[in-house]
Protein backbone atom coordinates (compact mmCIF):
# COMPACT_ATOMS: atom_id res chain seq x y z
CA UNK A 1 0.00 0.00 0.00
CA UNK A 2 0.96 3.56 -0.25
CA UNK A 3 0.66 6.43 2.82
CA UNK A 4 1.15 10.26 2.01
CA UNK A 5 3.07 12.54 3.68
CA UNK A 6 1.54 16.00 3.76
CA UNK A 7 5.12 17.87 2.19
CA UNK A 8 6.69 18.37 -0.91
CA UNK A 9 9.88 15.97 -1.56
CA UNK A 10 11.29 19.43 -2.11
CA UNK A 11 10.50 23.21 -1.42
CA UNK A 12 8.94 24.40 -5.13
CA UNK A 13 8.73 27.69 -5.51
CA UNK A 14 7.89 30.43 -8.51
CA UNK A 15 9.26 33.97 -8.42
CA UNK A 16 6.10 35.06 -10.20
CA UNK A 17 3.02 33.90 -12.67
CA UNK A 18 3.91 32.68 -15.94
CA UNK A 19 1.01 31.15 -18.15
CA UNK A 20 3.31 29.73 -20.81
CA UNK A 21 5.63 28.17 -18.98
CA UNK A 22 2.28 26.76 -16.96
CA UNK A 23 1.63 25.28 -20.37
CA UNK A 24 5.09 24.13 -21.24
CA UNK A 25 5.59 22.69 -17.83
CA UNK A 26 1.63 19.99 -17.86
CA UNK A 27 4.33 18.39 -20.34
CA UNK A 28 5.36 16.81 -17.33
CA UNK A 29 2.45 16.33 -15.74
CA UNK A 30 0.07 13.91 -18.16
CA UNK A 31 2.94 14.13 -21.15
CA UNK A 32 4.84 10.84 -22.78
CA UNK A 33 7.69 11.37 -20.87
CA UNK A 34 6.05 13.13 -17.50
CA UNK A 35 5.86 11.82 -13.96
CA UNK A 36 2.89 10.53 -14.31
CA UNK A 37 4.13 8.09 -17.04
CA UNK A 38 6.55 7.16 -15.04
CA UNK A 39 5.21 6.22 -11.92
CA UNK A 40 3.03 4.18 -13.56
CA UNK A 41 5.34 2.12 -16.15
CA UNK A 42 7.54 1.21 -12.99
CA UNK A 43 4.81 0.72 -10.62
CA UNK A 44 3.22 -2.61 -13.01
CA UNK A 45 6.61 -3.66 -14.23
CA UNK A 46 8.17 -4.16 -10.86
CA UNK A 47 5.26 -7.69 -10.37
CA UNK A 48 7.60 -9.48 -12.88
CA UNK A 49 10.86 -8.26 -12.11
CA UNK A 50 13.10 -11.57 -11.07
CA UNK A 51 15.24 -10.40 -7.98
CA UNK A 52 14.07 -8.22 -4.59
CA UNK A 53 16.41 -5.57 -5.31
CA UNK A 54 14.91 -5.51 -8.64
CA UNK A 55 11.78 -4.86 -7.34
CA UNK A 56 12.91 -2.76 -4.48
CA UNK A 57 14.23 -0.16 -7.30
CA UNK A 58 11.22 0.12 -9.27
CA UNK A 59 8.90 0.26 -6.67
CA UNK A 60 11.00 2.92 -5.04
CA UNK A 61 11.49 4.96 -8.17
CA UNK A 62 8.06 4.91 -8.74
CA UNK A 63 7.00 6.11 -5.40
CA UNK A 64 9.63 9.08 -6.19
CA UNK A 65 8.04 9.63 -9.16
CA UNK A 66 5.01 10.28 -7.51
CA UNK A 67 6.26 13.02 -5.62
CA UNK A 68 7.44 14.70 -8.57
CA UNK A 69 4.32 14.48 -9.94
CA UNK A 70 3.22 16.65 -7.13
CA UNK A 71 5.94 18.89 -7.43
CA UNK A 72 5.29 19.46 -11.20
CA UNK A 73 1.32 19.94 -10.09
CA UNK A 74 2.49 22.64 -7.48
CA UNK A 75 4.68 24.43 -10.28
CA UNK A 76 1.88 24.93 -12.54
CA UNK A 77 -0.95 25.68 -9.22
CA UNK A 78 1.72 28.40 -8.45
CA UNK A 79 2.13 29.83 -12.04
CA UNK A 80 -1.50 30.11 -12.58
CA UNK A 81 -2.41 31.45 -9.39
CA UNK A 82 -4.66 34.66 -9.46
CA UNK A 83 -4.12 34.73 -13.21
CA UNK A 84 -7.29 36.45 -14.78
CA UNK A 85 -9.07 34.67 -17.42
CA UNK A 86 -8.10 37.07 -20.53
CA UNK A 87 -4.42 36.29 -19.95
CA UNK A 88 -4.92 32.52 -19.54
CA UNK A 89 -6.86 33.37 -23.08
CA UNK A 90 -4.40 35.80 -24.72
CA UNK A 91 -1.67 33.40 -23.52
CA UNK A 92 -2.58 30.34 -25.16
CA UNK A 93 -4.32 28.29 -22.51
CA UNK A 94 -7.94 29.39 -23.58
CA UNK A 95 -8.74 25.97 -24.67
CA UNK A 96 -7.30 24.48 -21.17
CA UNK A 97 -9.67 26.89 -19.57
CA UNK A 98 -12.64 25.91 -21.27
CA UNK A 99 -11.81 22.07 -19.73
CA UNK A 100 -10.42 22.50 -16.44
CA UNK A 101 -10.27 25.96 -15.90
CA UNK A 102 -7.07 26.78 -13.16
CA UNK A 103 -7.60 23.03 -12.34
CA UNK A 104 -4.72 20.29 -13.02
CA UNK A 105 -4.80 17.41 -15.42
CA UNK A 106 -3.20 15.14 -17.10
CA UNK A 107 -2.61 16.27 -20.91
CA UNK A 108 0.89 17.47 -22.40
CA UNK A 109 1.44 21.17 -23.73
CA UNK A 110 -0.41 20.64 -26.55
CA UNK A 111 -3.56 19.13 -24.75
CA UNK A 112 -3.28 15.64 -25.80
CA UNK A 113 -4.63 13.67 -23.17
CA UNK A 114 -2.40 11.07 -21.10
CA UNK A 115 -2.69 7.62 -21.92
CA UNK A 116 -1.30 4.05 -21.04
CA UNK A 117 -0.59 3.90 -24.76
CA UNK A 118 2.28 5.68 -23.85
CA UNK A 119 3.93 3.04 -21.15
CA UNK A 120 4.63 -0.33 -21.73
CA UNK A 121 4.84 -3.62 -19.86
CA UNK A 122 6.44 -6.50 -21.34
CA UNK A 123 7.30 -8.96 -18.66
CA UNK A 124 10.14 -9.89 -20.20
CA UNK A 125 13.01 -7.61 -17.32
CA UNK A 126 16.07 -6.94 -19.72
CA UNK A 127 13.09 -4.88 -21.83
CA UNK A 128 11.09 -3.38 -19.53
CA UNK A 129 14.50 -2.04 -17.79
CA UNK A 130 15.75 -0.58 -21.14
CA UNK A 131 12.87 1.10 -21.14
CA UNK A 132 13.52 2.70 -17.87
CA UNK A 133 16.59 3.93 -19.10
CA UNK A 134 15.15 5.43 -21.67
CA UNK A 135 12.43 7.08 -20.19
CA UNK A 136 14.79 8.87 -17.59
CA UNK A 137 16.48 10.30 -20.44
CA UNK A 138 13.71 11.56 -22.17
CA UNK A 139 12.75 12.77 -19.11
CA UNK A 140 16.39 14.17 -18.19
CA UNK A 141 16.07 16.17 -21.98
CA UNK A 142 12.61 17.37 -21.49
CA UNK A 143 13.78 19.03 -18.40
CA UNK A 144 16.33 20.58 -19.94
CA UNK A 145 13.79 22.29 -22.68
CA UNK A 146 12.12 23.38 -20.30
CA UNK A 147 14.68 25.38 -18.16
CA UNK A 148 15.81 26.96 -21.14
CA UNK A 149 12.35 28.21 -21.86
CA UNK A 150 12.36 29.97 -18.49
CA UNK A 151 13.91 32.83 -17.15
CA UNK A 152 12.30 32.13 -13.64
CA UNK A 153 15.01 31.73 -11.46
CA UNK A 154 12.40 29.92 -8.92
CA UNK A 155 11.23 27.69 -11.16
CA UNK A 156 14.67 26.83 -12.89
CA UNK A 157 15.40 25.78 -9.06
CA UNK A 158 13.03 22.81 -9.11
CA UNK A 159 13.46 21.80 -12.64
CA UNK A 160 17.18 21.42 -12.17
CA UNK A 161 16.63 19.10 -9.00
CA UNK A 162 14.04 17.03 -11.00
CA UNK A 163 16.45 16.86 -13.92
CA UNK A 164 19.50 15.47 -11.32
CA UNK A 165 16.69 12.64 -10.08
CA UNK A 166 16.69 11.57 -14.02
CA UNK A 167 20.52 10.72 -13.74
CA UNK A 168 20.08 8.88 -10.03
CA UNK A 169 17.55 6.99 -11.24
CA UNK A 170 19.01 6.56 -14.84
CA UNK A 171 22.08 4.70 -12.46
CA UNK A 172 20.18 2.95 -10.38
CA UNK A 173 18.14 1.45 -13.67
CA UNK A 174 21.33 0.92 -15.00
CA UNK A 175 22.86 -0.84 -12.02
CA UNK A 176 19.78 -3.43 -12.09
CA UNK A 177 20.17 -4.33 -15.32
CA UNK A 178 23.16 -5.24 -14.87
CA UNK A 179 22.23 -7.18 -12.00
CA UNK A 180 19.11 -9.06 -13.22
CA UNK A 181 21.48 -10.08 -16.39
CA UNK A 182 23.88 -11.81 -14.21
CA UNK A 183 20.91 -13.69 -11.46
CA UNK A 184 19.27 -14.95 -14.92
CA UNK A 185 22.78 -16.07 -16.12
CA UNK A 186 23.08 -17.68 -12.88
CA UNK A 187 20.01 -19.47 -13.22
CA UNK A 188 21.12 -20.62 -16.56
CA UNK A 189 23.79 -23.12 -15.50
CA UNK A 190 22.70 -24.41 -12.24
CA UNK B 1 1.94 29.82 7.87
CA UNK B 2 5.01 31.00 10.70
CA UNK B 3 8.74 31.23 9.83
CA UNK B 4 9.72 28.47 12.14
CA UNK B 5 7.09 26.13 10.29
CA UNK B 6 8.75 26.51 6.82
CA UNK B 7 12.07 26.32 8.59
CA UNK B 8 11.32 23.06 10.58
CA UNK B 9 9.85 21.58 7.01
CA UNK B 10 12.74 22.30 5.31
CA UNK B 11 14.90 20.67 7.42
CA UNK B 12 12.74 17.55 7.07
CA UNK B 13 13.24 17.34 3.77
CA UNK B 14 16.66 18.01 3.33
CA UNK B 15 17.08 14.56 5.91
CA UNK B 16 14.73 12.98 3.88
CA UNK B 17 15.75 13.53 0.86
CA UNK B 18 19.64 11.69 2.05
CA UNK B 19 17.57 8.80 3.12
CA UNK B 20 15.61 8.75 -0.40
CA UNK B 21 19.15 8.80 -2.43
CA UNK B 22 20.50 6.30 0.31
CA UNK B 23 17.28 4.16 -0.15
CA UNK B 24 17.60 3.68 -3.96
CA UNK B 25 21.53 3.43 -3.62
CA UNK B 26 20.94 0.39 -0.82
CA UNK B 27 18.06 -0.76 -3.19
CA UNK B 28 20.88 -2.09 -5.62
CA UNK B 29 24.18 -2.42 -2.74
CA UNK B 30 22.09 -4.29 0.11
CA UNK B 31 25.77 -5.77 1.46
CA UNK B 32 27.00 -1.91 1.35
CA UNK B 33 27.63 -1.19 5.62
CA UNK B 34 29.11 1.60 5.66
CA UNK B 35 25.63 3.14 3.51
CA UNK B 36 23.32 0.68 5.50
CA UNK B 37 25.00 2.64 8.88
CA UNK B 38 24.55 5.82 7.37
CA UNK B 39 21.01 5.55 6.17
CA UNK B 40 20.04 4.46 9.90
CA UNK B 41 21.74 7.39 11.31
CA UNK B 42 20.06 9.72 9.09
CA UNK B 43 16.36 7.87 9.31
CA UNK B 44 17.06 8.04 12.97
CA UNK B 45 17.24 12.31 12.93
CA UNK B 46 14.10 12.02 10.42
CA UNK B 47 12.23 10.66 12.92
CA UNK B 48 13.21 13.02 16.01
CA UNK B 49 12.74 15.93 13.33
CA UNK B 50 9.30 14.93 12.14
CA UNK B 51 8.28 13.77 15.90
CA UNK B 52 8.86 17.26 16.74
CA UNK B 53 7.43 18.89 13.66
CA UNK B 54 3.65 16.91 14.33
CA UNK B 55 3.78 18.23 18.12
CA UNK B 56 3.39 21.41 16.85
CA UNK B 57 2.27 21.20 13.48
CA UNK B 58 -0.01 18.63 13.19
CA UNK B 59 0.37 15.34 11.21
CA UNK B 60 2.91 14.28 7.95
CA UNK B 61 1.16 10.76 7.77
CA UNK B 62 -1.96 9.21 8.35
CA UNK B 63 -3.84 5.57 8.46
CA UNK B 64 -1.98 5.45 11.93
CA UNK B 65 1.31 6.44 11.07
CA UNK B 66 0.86 9.59 13.52
CA UNK B 67 -1.21 10.81 15.86
CA UNK B 68 -3.45 14.08 16.22
CA UNK B 69 -4.32 16.07 18.99
CA UNK B 70 -8.25 17.31 19.36
CA UNK B 71 -9.56 18.23 16.53
CA UNK B 72 -8.19 15.89 13.92
CA UNK B 73 -5.43 18.25 12.43
CA UNK B 74 -4.87 16.46 9.56
CA UNK B 75 -7.67 18.56 7.48
CA UNK B 76 -6.09 21.63 8.22
CA UNK B 77 -4.75 23.79 6.05
CA UNK B 78 -2.15 24.54 3.98
CA UNK B 79 -1.47 21.82 1.60
CA UNK B 80 1.64 21.07 0.36
CA UNK B 81 1.32 22.75 -3.16
CA UNK B 82 -0.44 26.16 -0.96
CA UNK B 83 2.56 27.15 0.79
CA UNK B 84 4.29 29.49 0.07
CA UNK B 85 8.65 28.88 0.94
CA UNK C 1 33.23 18.56 -9.20
CA UNK C 2 34.71 15.15 -9.45
CA UNK C 3 38.03 13.83 -10.59
CA UNK C 4 38.57 10.86 -9.10
CA UNK C 5 37.25 7.61 -10.96
CA UNK C 6 37.22 4.84 -9.51
CA UNK C 7 35.67 2.94 -12.13
CA UNK C 8 38.68 2.92 -14.64
CA UNK C 9 39.71 -0.81 -13.95
CA UNK C 10 36.49 -2.29 -13.87
CA UNK C 11 36.02 -1.63 -18.01
CA UNK C 12 38.50 -4.21 -18.82
CA UNK C 13 37.44 -5.04 -22.17
CA UNK C 14 37.47 -9.07 -22.49
CA UNK C 15 34.47 -9.37 -20.03
CA UNK C 16 31.89 -7.82 -21.80
CA UNK C 17 29.59 -9.48 -24.36
CA UNK C 18 28.45 -7.75 -27.39
CA UNK C 19 25.05 -6.58 -27.91
CA UNK C 20 24.58 -5.88 -24.23
CA UNK C 21 24.20 -2.30 -22.22
CA UNK C 22 26.36 -1.96 -18.67
CA UNK C 23 26.22 0.82 -16.51
CA UNK C 24 29.26 0.65 -13.92
CA UNK C 25 28.20 -0.39 -10.28
CA UNK C 26 28.62 2.76 -8.26
CA UNK C 27 30.74 3.01 -5.04
CA UNK C 28 30.56 4.44 -2.02
CA UNK C 29 32.96 6.93 -1.45
CA UNK C 30 31.53 10.06 -0.07
CA UNK C 31 28.52 11.89 0.69
CA UNK C 32 27.45 15.78 0.36
CA UNK C 33 25.92 16.97 3.80
CA UNK C 34 22.03 17.24 3.50
CA UNK C 35 21.65 20.56 3.04
CA UNK C 36 23.69 20.87 0.08
CA UNK C 37 22.54 17.30 -1.30
CA UNK C 38 18.95 18.54 -1.60
CA UNK C 39 20.60 21.42 -3.61
CA UNK C 40 22.11 19.32 -5.75
CA UNK C 41 19.67 16.96 -5.95
CA UNK C 42 21.60 14.15 -5.20
CA UNK C 43 23.68 12.87 -2.19
CA UNK C 44 26.54 11.77 -4.70
CA UNK C 45 29.25 14.10 -5.52
CA UNK C 46 29.89 11.35 -8.28
CA UNK C 47 26.43 11.66 -9.84
CA UNK C 48 26.11 15.08 -9.36
CA UNK C 49 26.44 16.18 -13.14
CA UNK C 50 24.56 19.70 -13.51
CA UNK C 51 23.09 21.08 -16.91
CA UNK C 52 25.59 23.36 -18.08
CA UNK C 53 22.98 25.12 -20.35
CA UNK C 54 21.99 25.26 -24.23
CA UNK C 55 24.42 24.77 -26.74
CA UNK C 56 24.71 27.51 -29.27
CA UNK C 57 23.57 25.81 -32.66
Amino acid sequence: MWVYEKKLQYPAKVCKPDVKMAKYLIAQYGGPDGELAAALRYQTQRFVMPTGKAKAVLTDIATEELAHLEIIATLVFKLLKGVPVEILKREGLGEYYTEHDRGLFYADTTGMLWTAAYIQAKGDAIADLHEDMAAEEKARATYEHLINLTDDPCVKDTLRFLREREIVHFQRFGETLVQVREYMESKKFF
Amino acid sequence: MDGNQISMLKKIMEIEFTCIDLNLYLDTHPEDQKALQDYNYYSNQLSMLKQQYEQFYGPLMVFGHSQSQYPWKWVDDPWPWEIEY
Amino acid sequence: MYDYNPYVQDYAFPSLKLAQAYVPLQKYVSLYPPEEAIKKGTVFPELDMPYVGEKMR
